[in-house]
């Protein structure tokens, strides 16, 4: 993926860009607004990361611009501002996601790379299938290698989650949004006892493991390591 | 500031009062004209009664014994008045005077019949003329008759009137001015202690008080609501002291450890594995760091209570529901009974986040403090009095009474040993959101174990923010 990196402080660009570009991406990046507006428009992007309080031009008016433009590159908006206020003006001004700084550096490359995925699956899907496990949406039923499986209505989206983002890491963060749709810190690892349920029916019996956690992120589910 | 004397003029009360005066003074002038006029009419008034009761009366004289008889009259009755305050004239065709206390037919009344208004000398022929009310009339025979009388008597009270109307404006306006001016200077004094109050404030003594007059007028209830904003000003920067001062000693305590084990496996041999399994044990503890700071922004972002216009309604019942099925499993693991009894659409105005946040902590806490083979339950019903009541009952050990109020405060947690994972956050947090949504927390005794209740104001049909409790 390009992606393009609209940062003011050099030492995280840079660390975020080493990240970026190990995890095997295409990177540039812009330390002022005005020159990220340059670059954001100028060329064409896969996704773009944009810290909100920039030198010269504010984060959010470089997304207003791109947006009235006619631009969709996914944006994923970083700020040191977490209220819930701030979370929405962010995503009103066109972002598609928002990670409040300080931050993992698993958590921002999980989500770049579930944005990009965001826009390759517009169309509505009724079937999700990796590997040999099947999931009907529409029918809300879920089989591994023609054995039905039950789930309580959460697992079915937990599960669903996991399989629309199959093959990348999706952090516990990500999880709670999505899933359980409330912004709010478990005190307790609370997803880990979710998913070791969901590993209980889906993986138990059979001899392809699917649900991998993934050291100091989250979890991913695909057929191998 | 100026001194008060020099601003004295320019204050609102003076103005005001001056703005009254004015007005005041404009109805005074127009009452005192008022009163003038009407007095003058009801004077001549009275003076036509007169003028025509003896003009009857002398015609009746006239038609009874004839010229010579109302000539004897009129000298009578003009002798006996000695202050000249009548006039008579009988007037022959020819255009002579026959009788009277006049020399001649006043030219001003000419031929006319009816009422006239001439003057005349007054009584020895000096001094300015006496202004008299008459009225002509024609006798039978072609004689005529003017009988009138003088309006000096009439003057005179009107002057003396306006004279005393005149005192009573001008003591009006020096009353208005001398009033106006001591009241100013009474408020501006209480103005300039205020502000005096107010600059001792911004100097840093946030100790002091407006003091009340104790007559319970506006300036004593808002010198008390200043008090009372004081007050709450004093005690939030009291958290606030006191909150950095734990953040300095509760996150001192983990950065060193953090630093020390750094410094350990630095001083060591080279080793690639223990390298690795230090970063792991730093990261998990940096994680812990962030955790505790994220609550304690939490907590000051629930206290500053900015969200109120984003309140929303929320079902607490279903809230509720998707609280403990989030830790349904994680009870289950540690063999905890973990039982929702929620009625349901019991709604409240809120931030749904922020009360999602507020209930998982009570249940995690109750979940943590359960001892195996426990029950912990969670339910939301109607109050008596209306309210929607939100209870979280675990069989733990509790809380004793005393320590209930302590439990409330941050980085406070009652396992002196700090064994159990935590950051001594949770229930302060509780608290915050609490106090956000008006909403009343109280810690009770679940015999055994702990019951919280939350009790939230019901949203009224008709969505508007409401901030009684």
């Amino acid at each position: 993926m390009r992606i393009l990196l609209i940062e003011d402080d050099s030492e995280a660009a840079a660390y975020m860009a080493k990240g970026l570009k190990e995890a095997g991406h295409v990177v540039d990046h812009a330390a002022t607004g005005t020159d990220g507006l340059f670059l954001a428009t100028s060329e064409r992007w896969d996704a773009m990361v944009i810290d909100r309080m920039l030198p010269g031009l504010d984060g959010l008016a470089i997304i207003q611009a791109i947006r009235a433009a006619g631009n969709t590159t996914p944006v994923l908006v970083l700020s040191a501002l977490g209220k819930v206020d701030d979370r929405v003006r962010g995503l009103k001004a066109g972002g598609d996601d928002y990670l409040v700084k300080p931050y993992a550096f698993a958590e921002l490359l999980a989500r770049i790379e579930a944005l990009s995925r965001r826009v390759s699956a517009a169309q509505p899907e009724t079937r999700l299938k990796v590997e040999d496990l099947e999931m009907d949406l529409l029918a809300r039923s879920v089989s591994r290698g023609g054995h039905s499986i039950d789930l309580q209505p959460r697992e079915f989206r937990l599960l669903e989650y996991l399989m629309r983002y199959a093959g990348q890491v999706v952090t516990r963060t990500m999880l709670l949004e999505n899933v359980w749709e409330y912004h709010f810190d478990p005190q307790t690892n609370l997803i880990d006892v979710h998913i070791s349920r969901l590993r209980q029916k889906v993986d138990k019996d059979f001899e392809l493991p699917l649900i991998h956690t993934v050291r100091g992120a989250g979890y991913t589910l695909r057929a191998a390591r | 500031m100026r001194p008060a004397n020099a601003s004295l003029l320019g204050t609102t009360t003076f103005r005001l009062a001056l703005s009254y005066l004015g007005i005041f003074t404009v109805s005074a002038i127009a009452l005192l004209a008022l009163v003038s006029w009407s007095t003058t009419m009801f004077i001549e008034w009275q003076v036509q009664e007169t003028v025509e009761a003896e003009a009857t009366g002398l015609s009746e004289v006239y038609r009874d014994r004839g010229l010579t008889g109302l000539a004897e009259i009129i000298t009578q009755r003009s002798r006996q008045d000695i202050e000249g305050r009548a006039s008579y004239l009988v007037m022959g065709l020819d255009g002579h005077p026959l009788a009277g206390n006049l020399s001649d037919w006043p030219s001003e009344v000419s031929d006319m019949l009816g009422w006239v208004r001439f003057s005349v000398l007054p009584m020895g022929g000096v001094g300015p003329g006496v202004e008299v009310l008459a009225h002509a009339y024609e006798l039978a025979d072609d004689y005529r008759l003017l009988v009138g009388r003088s309006l000096a008597d009439a003057k005179r009270v009107k002057s003396a009137i306006n004279r005393a109307l005149g005192w009573g404006l001008a003591l009006t306006i020096l009353l208005g001015v001398v009033g106006g001016y001591f009241t100013s200077r009474h408020m501006l004094q209480r103005v300039e202690e205020m502000s005096r109050t107010a600059r001792r404030i911004f100097g840093g003594d946030m100790s002091q008080r407006m003091t009340l007059s104790g007559t319970n007028d506006e300036f004593d209830s808002l010198a008390e609501s200043f008090n009372e904003m004081m007050d709450e000003l004093e005690r939030l920067l009291e958290g606030i002291r006191t909150v950095s001062d734990n953040i300095a000693h509760d996150l001192r305590t983990p950065l060193n450890r953090l630093r020390s084990r750094i410094d350990l496996v630095l001083l060591g041999t080279p080793d690639c594995d223990a390298y690795r399994r230090t970063l792991e044990e730093t990261m998990a503890e940096a994680d812990n760091l962030l955790a505790t700071f994220s609550a304690i922004l939490t907590i000051s972002h629930a206290e500053s209570a900015a969200r109120l216009e984003r309140f929303q309604p929320v079902d607490l019942a279903t809230l509720a529901a998707d609280a403990v099925e989030l830790y349904e499993p994680l009870a289950e693991e540690k063999d905890v009974s973990l039982v929702c009894r929620a009625a349901s659409d019991q709604m409240v105005k809120g931030d749904r986040h922020l009360l999602f946040q507020a209930v998982a902590n009570l249940v995690d806490n109750a979940v943590k403090y359960t001892p195996a083979g426990g029950c912990v339950t969670v339910s939301v019903s109607a109050a008596e009095s209306g309210a929607v009541e939100l209870t979280v009952d675990d069989s733990g050990p509790g809380i004793p009474e005393e320590s209930r109020d302590a439990v409330l405060e941050r980085f406070v947690r009652l396992d002196s040993t700090r064994t159990t994972p935590g950051n001594g956050l949770g229930l302060s947090l509780v608290q915050a959101v609490a106090r956000l949504h008006t909403a009343r927390l109280t810690l009770g005794d679940n015999q055994p174990g702990l019951r919280v209740r939350l009790e939230f104001t019901r949203m009224t049909e008709e969505p508007k923010s409401s901030s009684s409790a």
